[in-house]
C-alpha cells in the first residue's frame, strides 16, 4: 500500500467537506474491494474518508411502501434482517450469496453499487427492482446509475446515503459463482411487480444490464420454457480465461430460469 | 500516525500506527500475536480471520485505524483458560488440521459461524466455508468439526 | 508392535490454539527486512538496472542486484539429475543467478533485493528501481519452445531442448506393435498447477562473522536436503550452515529446494551484519515458487486378441520452466520411468523423453510428482482400450494385472515391485462403490437430467528412495526416563510427532506421552532425508523402530547389572526388563533413573537403516454427475481402497487420502496455471484466479486400508502421502469421460471446468465423437 491519510468522517457533511478539500481522497466503507486494491498498489489516494460508521448511512427500513436500506449497512445485516425477509426475501438471499461470510460481515451496500464491479450481485438487485439511489445530492433511478464496467452516474463528491428498493410480490435471485473469486459469472434477479417484469443480469457482461428479450417474453408467458432460444446479445459479454462469452450467455439464461422457477415457486 | 485504542483477548493496548497498517500486522508484529496468520492477500484464503466485536473478519482487509475502539478477539483468546473452545476441541478430534497454517482462521470462521447458525446443514457449512481455504485436509474433517462442534455447543 | 489409535494428534494443542510457529512468526533482534523486485515480463534482456533512487527511499539500508549475485558466485543452481542421457549427454543446466544479471525469462524472476528497516519501506522503495529491458518474444508452451525458429532462452540449450532420455526397449515395442491385434492411442496433459501451501513462502538468514557461519530460518521438508542444497549453490560448507525449520504450513514438494531468495538473503545478511528477513506474499508465490506437473505424454498401448497388454510406448514433453529446479527433472523422468507399466504385465515399455525449457515460473515436484502422470497416462489408456474393445473395465484390468505369484516382479523397465495384491484391492473398491449397481444409478440420474459417470483407477508408486545412502534417528533419554527422539525430515501436516512417537512408545511399551519428537534441530546431525515422495514412514518411521529396538538391546546388559544377571537372561516387554523366569524385575523408566548420571545417557542411540523405494499400490473409484446446463459436475461418491502397507495411525492415512484426492479433483475441475500465450504474462496470479479447491468439492471419501505389509522395512509401511493425486486423476478423469460418452463427448483434457464441460456438450450436439 502507498501511503494516505486516514480520516473518519464525523458525519455525512463532515465526509462531504473532507472529499472536497481533497480532490484525491477515496471514501472507504466496508472495504472489501477498496482494500485489496490498495494493497496491490493499484490506487494512490490522498485521503481515506471513513464513512462506514456514520449513523446516518445505516439502518433497513420499510417506508411508503419501499424498503429503504442505509449506504453503509453490511451485507449480513440485509441476509439476515426481518424486514428485509419478510418485504423482500430475494433481496435477503441476494445478500447472504455476497462474498464469504467474512466479507459480508464487512461489506456494504452503498459500497458495493457505488464500485459498479460488473460482477457484483448488488446491481442485479437495484436495476430489476427499479430502486432509488438517494445521494448527499439528489436521487438516482437505477436504470441511469449503473453505466458499464465499474462507472456509475456518481458525481465527484457524491455520496450514496440509502436505496430505495421498490417491493414486488415476488422475485428472486440466482447466483453462479465463479469457482475461485465467488463473484458471479452470472447472477439473475427476476421480479414481478406494479412496473413489470424485470430481469436483470449481472456477472455474464461489461456491466450489469435487463434482459429486454426475456422481459418481453415473459410479460407474455410468464414460463421458462419461453427463455429457450430467446436471443440473448453475446456482443457485451464477459470473455476470459474462466469462460467464453457463449457460455457466460448460456448461464445468465440458465440462472434466469432458475430464479424464475424459484420466484414461480414462491420460495 | 494515528493512535489506536484495542481490546485484544480481554486486554487494552494503545498503539501508533501508520494509516496504512493492516490490523493483521498490528496484532502480530506489535502485540505479537502470530496466531493470526496471512495466507494471501486479496481476502481469499481467510488465515487471518478474527472476531471484531464478535463478528468474523479477515484482518488483513481492514486497517488498524478502522479497528479503533473495537473489541478482538484472536485464535489466542478464544479457548476459556486450558479449557478449549468447543471448535478447537473438535478440530483435535476430528482430525481437521494437518499442516495447522489455515486452521486458526478456520477456528475463528466457525465459531462466529455457529453463534449465526447453531445447527447447520451441510450445504450451509460449505456456504459457511467459503471465507476459507485449507490445502491439506480436503475439507471432509473440517466439516466433520463443525458439525461435533454443533453437538458440543448444544 | 501394536497398532495404537491415538484420538488426538500430539502437534494439535499448538497449532488450534495459535501457538504453531512457522517461519513469518519468528523475528531475530535488529533484524532488517527485505523486498524483491520481480521481472514484470516474460523474457528480455536487462539492459541497465539503476538502484540508486531507491538507495535514497526513508529506511532503505541496501539495495541488491544480479552484480552481486555474480560476485558471490551464486550462479548455478543445484539439479539432483544422476544419470546421462541420449548418447551419453549430461542434462545442459542453464546459469541461474539468485539476482538476474543479463536477461530475465519468466514474469516473477528476482532481479533486485532492497534491505531496509521495515517490510513497507523495502516494499515502498521496489518501484523507485530503474530498469532498462530489451524484450525479447516469449515461449510458454513446449511445442511452442521446440518448434523451428523459437525464441532462445539460453545460449547454452540449443532449441530449449536441455535433456532427451528414452529408457525401455524400442526395438520389443515396434515389434510387438507390429504384431498387435489392436493398439490404443492417446495423448493427455497433466495441467501445470501450482502447489500453494497456505503459509507462504519466506526465510530470515544471520550470518556470524567470528565463525564464518549462517543461521537460516526457512520452511523445509528436511534440513540436510536443503543444507546441502545450500551449500551446492553458495559453496559454503555445510558445517557453516545452520537451517532451522519448525512448523511448515503445507510443503507437496514445493518446498524441497533451494529458491534464489535464500541466496541473496544470504549475500544480505552476511554484508550487512544483520539478519534479513523475507516473508513472501501470496502474489510472489504464484509467480516465483516451484511450480508443478505440466507434462504432455503421447501414449500407445498395443493388446492382442485375448485383450492382453502386449506393450507400451510413451512419449513425453516435460516442461520445466525458464530454470531447473534441484527436483524437477530428475523426478518427471525417474518416476514416471519407473512406473511404465503400471500394476500391469506389459512385456514390452518404450519411453521417449524431452525435457524442455519455457518462459515460465520453473517446475519442481509436488505430490506425486511424475507418478500422477504416468498413472493418469496409463488409466486413460487402459478405459480407452476397455471402451474399444468392448471390455467390461474392470475386467480389462484384471486379465492383465500383475499376478499375485509374480512378486517379486521385476518391471521392463528399472523397478522390482514388492507384493502386492492389486486384485484384491480392485475387488474390494468395486465393492465399497457397489460399481456393479452402477446402471441403475446413471438411469436414475438422467430421469434428474443428469450425466452419471463412474470410473476407476489402479495404480502404483514407487516412493521416494531419498538423495541420502541412509536414515538415521537418535533417541536420547533424559533422566526422568522420558524419551526424545531425533529426525532430520521434516512434518508439514503429515503428522510425525504423533506416529514417529507412537513407534517408538509402542516398541519400547511405553505411554506415547513419554516419547517426544524433535525434528531438523540444527544442533543435532544426522544423515537422512528429507519429507518426499511418500517416504517419511517407511523410510524415517522404520528407523524409529530399529532404533526403539535397538535402543532395548542395548539396554539389556545395563539392566542386567542392575539386576546381577547376564545379558543373555533379561527380556523386555511392556517396558519392563525382567529375567527370563520373571522373577526380577526392574521398569524402563527406574532404570534410565538409575542411570541418569553417567553423561551421555548409556541408553542414548543412534540407528540407522537404508531404505529404498516401497510400492504402495491401490483402487480408487470416482463417481461423478454433470450438470448438462451448466456443466458443472459434482462428485457424486469417492471409494478410495489404498494398500499402504502397515497402517500406523489410521486417522492420518484417511487424512492424506482426503488432502491427496482433493487436490487431484482440484486439478482435475478447477486448478491450472495460465499464461498468456503471446505476452507471457501469468493470468492466474492470485487465488482470485487460480481455482483452489473449497469445502464441498470433495463431500466425503470412503476410505478403506487393503494392507500387504512391507518387507522392505522394519515396520511394513509402504506410504500414503502421494496415493491420493496419483489415484484421483485417473479415476476422476475415468468416471468424466463415461459420464460424458453418452453426450457424444470423447476424451477432454483437464480441468474439466464447467465452461470446457459445457462446451464439448454443445459441440458433441452438432458432431458427436464416435
Amino acid at each position: 500500500m502507498f501511503q494516505f491519510n486516514y480520516v473518519k468522517a464525523k458525519s455525512l457533511s463532515d465526509a462531504q467537506a473532507l472529499i472536497a478539500a481533497n480532490p484525491d481522497a477515496k471514501l472507504l466503507s466496508g472495504g472489501m474491494t477498496l482494500i485489496p486494491t490498495l494493497k496491490q498498489r493499484l490506487a494512490q489516494p490522498s485521503h481515506l474518508v471513513d464513512i462506514g460508521g456514520l449513523s446516518e448511512l445505516r439502518g433497513i427500513e420499510v417506508k411508503d411502501g419501499q424498503l429503504v436500506i442505509g449506504a453503509a449497512t453490511r451485507h449480513y445485516e440485509v441476509a439476515s434482517s426481518a424486514v428485509v425477509k419478510k418485504a423482500l426475501p430475494a433481496l435477503a438471499s441476494l445478500a447472504y450469496l455476497i462474498g464469504d461470510p467474512q466479507v459480508r460481515n464487512r461489506g456494504t451496500l452503498g459500497g458495493s453499487i457505488a464500485n459498479n464491479d460488473p460482477a457484483a450481485d448488488y446491481p442485479a438487485a437495484v436495476l430489476a427492482l427499479d430502486a432509488t439511489i438517494v445521494t448527499n445530492k439528489r436521487e438516482i433511478a437505477a436504470g441511469n446509475f449503473f453505466q458499464g464496467m465499474f462507472a456509475t452516474a456518481l458525481e465527484e463528491g457524491e455520496i450514496v446515503v440509502r436505496v430505495r428498493f421498490n417491493i414486488p410480490p415476488r422475485a428472486a435471485y440466482e447466483k453462479f459463482a465463479h469457482p475461485a473469486s465467488g463473484y458471479a459469472m452470472a447472477g439473475v434477479f427476476v421480479a414481478d411487480g406494479a412496473a413489470g417484469l424485470r430481469v436483470a443480469v449481472t456477472g455474464a457482461a461489461s456491466g450489469v444490464f435487463r434482459w429486454s428479450e426475456a422481459e418481453q417474453a415473459l410479460t407474455k408467458k410468464l414460463s421458462p420454457e419461453v427463455l429457450e432460444g430467446l436471443p440473448l446479445d453475446l456482443t457485451n459479454m464477459n470473455e476470459d480465461i474462466h469462460a467464453t462469452r457463449e457460455y457466460r450467455a448460456n448461464l445468465a439464461r440458465v440462472m434466469t430460469k432458475r430464479a424464475l422457477v424459484k420466484m414461480l415457486a414462491g420460495k | 500516525m494515528t493512535k489506536i485504542e484495542l481490546t485484544v483477548n480481554g486486554t487494552k493496548h494503545s498503539r501508533e500506527v501508520e494509516d496504512r497498517t493492516l490490523l493483521v500486522d498490528v496484532l502480530r508484529d506489535q502485540l505479537r500475536l502470530t496466531g493470526t496468520h496471512i495466507g494471501c492477500d486479496t481476502s481469499q484464503c481467510g488465515c487471518c480471520t478474527v472476531h471484531i466485536d464478535g463478528r468474523a473478519v479477515k484482518s488483513c482487509t481492514v486497517l488498524a485505524v478502522q479497528a479503533d475502539g473495537t473489541d478482538i478477539v484472536t485464535i489466542e483468546g478464544l479457548s476459556n483458560g486450558d479449557q478449549l473452545h468447543p471448535v478447537q476441541q473438535s478440530f483435535t478430534d476430528c482430525h481437521a488440521l494437518q499442516c495447522g497454517f489455515c486452521t486458526p482462521g478456520m477456528i475463528m470462521a466457525i465459531s462466529a459461524f455457529l453463534k449465526d447458525n447453531p445447527q447447520p446443514t451441510d450445504e450451509e457449512i460449505y456456504h459457511g466455508l467459503e471465507g476459507n481455504l485449507c490445502r491439506c485436509t480436503g475439507y471432509i474433517n473440517i466439516v466433520k468439526a463443525v458439525k461435533r462442534s454443533a453437538e458440543l455447543m448444544k | 508392535m501394536s497398532q495404537s489409535q491415538p484420538a488426538n494428534r500430539r502437534e494439535d494443542l499448538r497449532l488450534i490454539t495459535g501457538r504453531g510457529r512457522y517461519t513469518a512468526d519468528v523475528n531475530l533482534t535488529g533484524q532488517l527486512h527485505a523486498a524483491f523486485l520481480r521481472a514484470d515480463r516474460a523474457h528480455a534482456q536487462i539492459v541497465s538496472i539503476n538502484a540508486e533512487p531507491a538507495l535514497r527511499q526513508p529506511g532503505v539500508v541496501a539495495v541488491f542486484t544480479g552484480a552481486d549475485a555474480i560476485d558471490a558466485g551464486y550462479t548455478q543452481f543445484p539439479n539432483l539429475m544422476s544419470f546421462a542421457g541420449r548418447n551419453g549427454a549430461q542434462i545442459l543446466k542453464p546459469e541461474r543467478p539468485v539476482l538476474a544479471t543479463t536477461a530475465v525469462r519468466y514474469v516473477g524472476e528476482t532481479i533486485a533485493m532492497v534491505v531496509a528497516e521495515s517490510a513497507l519501506a523495502a516494499q515502498d522503495a521496489i518501484d523507485a528501481i530503474e530498469i532498462d529491458y530489451r524484450d525479447l518474444s516469449a515461449v510458454v508452451t513446449v511445442t511452442d519452445a521446440l518448434a523451428a525458429g523459437a525464441p532462445q532462452l539460453h545460449e547454452n540449450v540449443p532449441g530449449n531442448l536441455c535433456f532427451e532420455w528414452e529408457t525401455g526397449d524400442a526395438r520389443a515395442v515396434e515389434e510387438a506393435f507390429a504384431k498387435a491385434a489392436h493398439i490404443t492411442r492417446l495423448k493427455v496433459l497433466t495441467t501445470r498447477v501450482a502447489p500453494s501451501p497456505l503459509e507462504p513462502r519466506g526465510s530470515l538468514v544471520s550470518y556470524d562473522a567470528a565463525s564464518e557461519s549462517y543461521d537460516i530460518y526457512t520452511p523445509s521438508q528436511g534440513m540436510m536436503m536443503l543444507r546441502k542444497q545450500f551449500a551446492m549453490l553458495t559453496g559454503v560448507p555445510e558445517e557453516k550452515l545452520r537451517v532451522h525449520t519448525n512448523d511448515v504450513g503445507g510443503s507437496f514438494g514445493q518446498r524441497s529446494g533451494v529458491y534464489p531468495e535464500h541466496g541473496a538473503l544470504m549475500i544480505a545478511a552476511k554484508k550487512l551484519g544483520r539478519p534479513v528477513k523475507w516473508v513472501g506474499s501470496r502474489a510472489d508465490g504464484f509467480m516465483s515458487d516451484a511450480h508443478g506437473r505440466g507434462i504432455e505424454i503421447a501414449g500407445q498401448l498395443a493388446l492382442d486378441s485375448a485383450g492382453e497388454f502386449i506393450a507400451a510406448r510413451y512419449d513425453f514433453l516435460c516442461d520445466m520452466g525458464a530454470y531447473l529446479t534441484p527436483t524437477g527433472s530428475i523426478s518427471h523422468l525417474r518416476n514416471p520411468a519407473t512406473l511404465m507399466t503400471g500394476v500391469y504385465k506389459i512385456p514390452a515399455l518404450y519411453g521417449a523423453f524431452k525435457v524442455v525449457l519455457t518462459n515460465t515460473v520453473p517446475i519442481a515436484a509436488y505430490r506425486g510428482a511424475g507418478r500422477p502422470d504416468i498413472a493418469y497416462a496409463i488409466e486413460r489408456l487402459v478405459d480407452r482400450a476397455a471402451d474399444e474393445l468392448k471390455i467390461e473395465r474392470s475386467e480389462l484390468r484384471r486379465r492383465n494385472f500383475i499376478p499375485a505369484d509374480a512378486f517379486p516382479y521385476k518391471t521392463p523397465t528399472v523397478g522390482v515391485y514388492e507384493p502386492s495384491d492389486f486384485a484384491g484391492c480392485l475387488e474390494q473398491a468395486l465393492t465399497t462403490a457397489d460399481w456393479r449397481g452402477f446402471e441403475a444409478r446413471r438411469v436414475a440420474a438422467k430421469g434428474r437430467g443428469k450425466l452419471r459417470g463412474i470410473g476407476l483407477s489402479t495404480i502404483i508408486e514407487a516412493t521416494g528412495a531419498g538423495v541420502f545412502p541412509k536414515d538415521q534417528v537418535a533417541i536420547e533419554v533424559d533422566a526422568a526416563g522420558k524419551l526424545t527422539v531425533y529426525t532430520v525430515s521434516m512434518s508439514s501436516g503429515q503428522g510425525h510427532e504423533t506416529t514417529f512417537t507412537s513407534v517408538v512408545a509402542d516398541t519400547l511399551g511405553l505411554p506415547h506421552a513419554m516419547v517426544t519428537l524433535r525434528e531438523c534441530d540444527p544442533a543435532r546431525e544426522l544423515i537422512g532425508n528429507h519429507t518426499g515422495g511418500s517416504r517419511s514412514m517407511a523410510g524415517v518411521g522404520s528407523v524409529c523402530k530399529v532404533a526403539a529396538d535397538k535402543l532395548i538391546e542395548q539396554a539389556k546388559p545395563l539392566a542386567a547389572e542392575e539386576l546381577e544377571l547376564e545379558p543373555s537372561q533379561v527380556d523386555y516387554a511392556g517396558g519392563e526388563f525382567k529375567s527370563r523366569d520373571g522373577e526380577k524385575t526392574i521398569s524402563f523408566v527406574q532404570l534410565a533413573q538409575k542411570l541418569a548420571g553417567r553423561d551421555p545417557h548409556p541408553m542414548n542411540t543412534l540407528a540407522e537403516a537404508t531404505v529404498g523405494s516401497t510400492w504402495p499400490n491401490g483402487c480408487h473409484i470416482a463417481e461423478v454427475e454433470i450438470d448438462p446446463d451448466t456443466g458443472v459436475t459434482e462428485i457424486a461418491s469417492y471409494v478410495a481402497v489404498d494398500d499402504c502397507g502397515t497402517v500406523i495411525n489410521h486417522q492420518i492415512v484417511e487424512g492424506q487420502v482426503h488432502g491427496g484426492v482433493t487436490q487431484g479433483a482440484g486439478q482435475m475441475f478447477q486448478e491450472e496455471v495460465i499464461y498468456d500465450r503471446a505476452s507471457g504474462q501469468l493470468l492466474t496470479g492470485s487465488f482470485m484466479d487460480y481455482g483452489m479447491p473449497r469445502a464441498g468439492l470433495v463431500r466425503d471419501i470412503n476410505v478403506g486400508d487393503h494392507p500387504v505389509p512391507s518387507k522392505l522395512n522394519a515396520i511394513g509401511a509402504k506410504g500414503v502421502g502421494e496415493s491420493g493425486c496419483t489415484a484421483s486423476l485417473p479415476a476422476l478423469a475415468n468416471a468424466m469421460t463415461d459420464a460424458l460418452r453418452p453426450a457424444g463427448v470423447g476424451h477432454l483434457d483437464m480441468p474439466y471446468t464447467p465452461s470446457k464441460v459445457w462446451h464439448s456438450i454443445q459441440a458433441a450436439k452438432i458432431n458427436p465423437s464416435k
